[in-house]
């Protein structure tokens, strides 16, 4: 009886992510009721313990009045400025310090070292060299991105199957060509997983940037509601840096991946098995 | 081939790799120490070494720096063990019922998103300044890390192992035991790992703004009175505990997987 169910809704698979879709929007409800049940429970001022409908309508203030849009624009592009950054730079130096293996061992462990200092580390020296702002953020951003590129870049080449290397070099291929259509491609998957691991912390290291170094952005939001007692604002900022970070999860970072490692890692499969 | 990779992967411990890894290191040293020389940097942004180091014997003998040290590091230990006791069981548990991981995991994959940094202020606001809000921080962050990456590790179980389980006459008690959590172990393990790299920053950054000691605290706190040369030690010894813990913790937990499990590509 209960095997019948399963079985029908996998003949037809447009129907199993809409139940799964489904059942998720009902977790999100039952989330959103037992908040404003507790509220009714717990019966403490709004600055405390906002509800829904607090939250809702600072929400639709800040949106009105702007400052919402402006703030989330201005994360995104110091995001958007300091993740290109670190990504381009890493990929940059984990090449060129891949493709040597005297360069890689000598400089191992000192990237090591400066990999686990993390951001959030950096942010007061950062402070006392450049001050508050644009610039310190960008680059506690681009630090905490271009490290995991970097590292993973360098797994990535070293990896590279020789036997591959010395085919294309018996066709005849410059080192330009090696590094474009050997090296390169089998590095991929390693550079987006170290692009995914630096892009999550950047998001987080972003926030926390935002909280003590800038006068606008999400962090700031949550930041500056929280020493207004602005409560419902400070709800409203977190709610927008989940529902921003899981928009970029799944629309951006999630398909880069399945693409590369579809598209990449079967070629480096096949490679293996030569 | 293995036999022969064995003893080249072992040699190199001792031998000239290690002595080169070192050169880099003394080559910043360098740098760092003529830097004051070759350029108008004024002492307030860019401190000696010597100063540096100075500030750290100063601070070991007058036992402030241990003491700090001692409080974050007692205080992610707490986090953790909250946070992943809580985490893993009820994720497993979440994952066991089909209908009930599917209602949950949009809202658990919400809340890990939410960085765990963005609830610092509502942490003061709730628990004040102080050990309370830091603690909730870590804990949270690494709670919603791991129960995501249990309830993920059960899923990615082939379903076919439940159905050859249940063939050979397993309970279902067996079938948790020897399906469920076996099969989601490397996943929670890998869980342990990340989870314990969001609390380290989550703990650092918490301390920053909402604490009264710790090595994050530490080092915001000599920015206001610009002791730069604390805030490079703290730096320096926020790299030095994570590369502690990551060596002594979790690089041992990951070779035990890797061989158990050959998950080693």
């Amino acid at each position: 009886m209960t095997d019948a169910t399963p079985s029908r809704t996998h003949a037809t698979p447009r129907l199993a992510p809409s139940r799964a879709q489904v059942r998720g929007a009902i977790g999100i409800a039952v989330v959103f009721i037992a908040w404003q049940i507790s509220v009714w429970i717990i019966a403490l001022p709004a600055y405390f313990y906002p509800a829904p409908a607090d939250v809702a309508a600072a929400f639709v203030d800040l949106t009105l009045k702007g400052i919402l849009p402006s703030y989330i624009i201005d994360s995104a592009r110091r995001y958007a400025l300091g993740v290109a950054t670190g990504l381009t730079l890493g990929v940059m130096s984990g090449l060129l310090i891949g493709l040597s293996r005297f360069w890689s061992r000598l400089l191992g462990p000192v990237i090591n070292f400066f990999y686990a200092i993390v951001e959030v580390a950096w942010i007061p020296l950062l402070v006392i060299w450049i001050g508050y702002g644009f610039n310190t953020i960008l680059i506690a951003i681009s630090y905490v991105v271009f490290f995991p590129v970097l590292y993973n870049t360098l797994t990535g080449v070293q990896t590279a199957q020789k036997t591959l290397i010395n085919a294309v070099r018996t066709l005849g291929a410059s080192r330009l060509q090696v590094l474009t259509s050997v090296i390169l491609p089998s590095a991929l998957p390693n550079i987006i997983t170290g692009f995914r691991v630096g892009a999550g912390f950047a998001f987080r290291g972003l926030i926390f940037a935002e909280m003590i170094a800038a006068g606008s952005g999400l962090g700031f939001l949550i930041f500056d509601g929280a020493t207004t007692r602005q409560t419902d604002r400070v709800v409203v900022g977190m709610i927008m840096t989940g529902v921003l970070w899981l928009a970029m999860d799944r629309l951006f970072l999630r398909p880069l991946e399945m693409a590369t490692i579809e598209r990449w890692g079967l070629v480096r499969a096949k490679g293996g098995g030569v | 081939m293995t036999v022969q990779a064995q003893p080249s992967s072992k040699m190199p411990r001792f031998d000239p790799v290690v002595i080169a890894g070192l050169v880099p290191f003394l080559a910043v040293l360098a740098a760092w120490a003529l830097a004051p020389t070759l350029s108008d940097i004024p002492a307030y942004k860019l401190p000696p070494p010597e100063k540096v180091w100075s500030a750290f014997t100063d601070m070991t003998l007058d036992g402030s720096l241990p003491s700090e040290i001692w409080a974050s590091l007692r205080r992610l230990a707490a986090g953790y063990v909250l946070g992943n006791l809580t985490a893993i069981p009820l994720g497993l548990a979440i994952a066991l019922n089909r209908a009930v991981a599917e209602t949950m995991t949009p809202v658990l994959s919400f809340f890990q998103s939410i960085a765990g940094i963005a609830w610092v202020p509502l942490a003061i606001i709730w628990f004040g300044v102080g050990q309370g809000s830091v603690l909730f921080v870590i804990a949270n962050t690494i709670f919603f890390s791991s129960i995501y990456s249990t309830v993920i590790g059960v899923q990615l179980i082939p379903r076919v192992l439940y159905r050859a389980a249940l063939c050979h006459g397993a309970s279902r008690l067996d079938v948790v035991t020897s399906v469920v959590i076996s099969g989601a172990l490397v996943q929670i393990l890998v869980g342990l790992r990340t989870s314990m790299a969001y609390g380290w920053r989550a703990l650092v950054a918490a301390e920053m703004i909402a604490g009264t000691n710790g090595i994050g605290y530490m080092t915001l706190e000599a920015v206001q009175w610009y002791q730069t040369e604390i805030v490079i030690l703290g730096m320096i010894l926020i790299g030095i505990l994570w590369l502690a813990l990551d060596f002594l913790i979790f690089r041992p937990i990951e070779h035990v997987t890797v061989r158990r499990w050959g998950l080693l590509a």
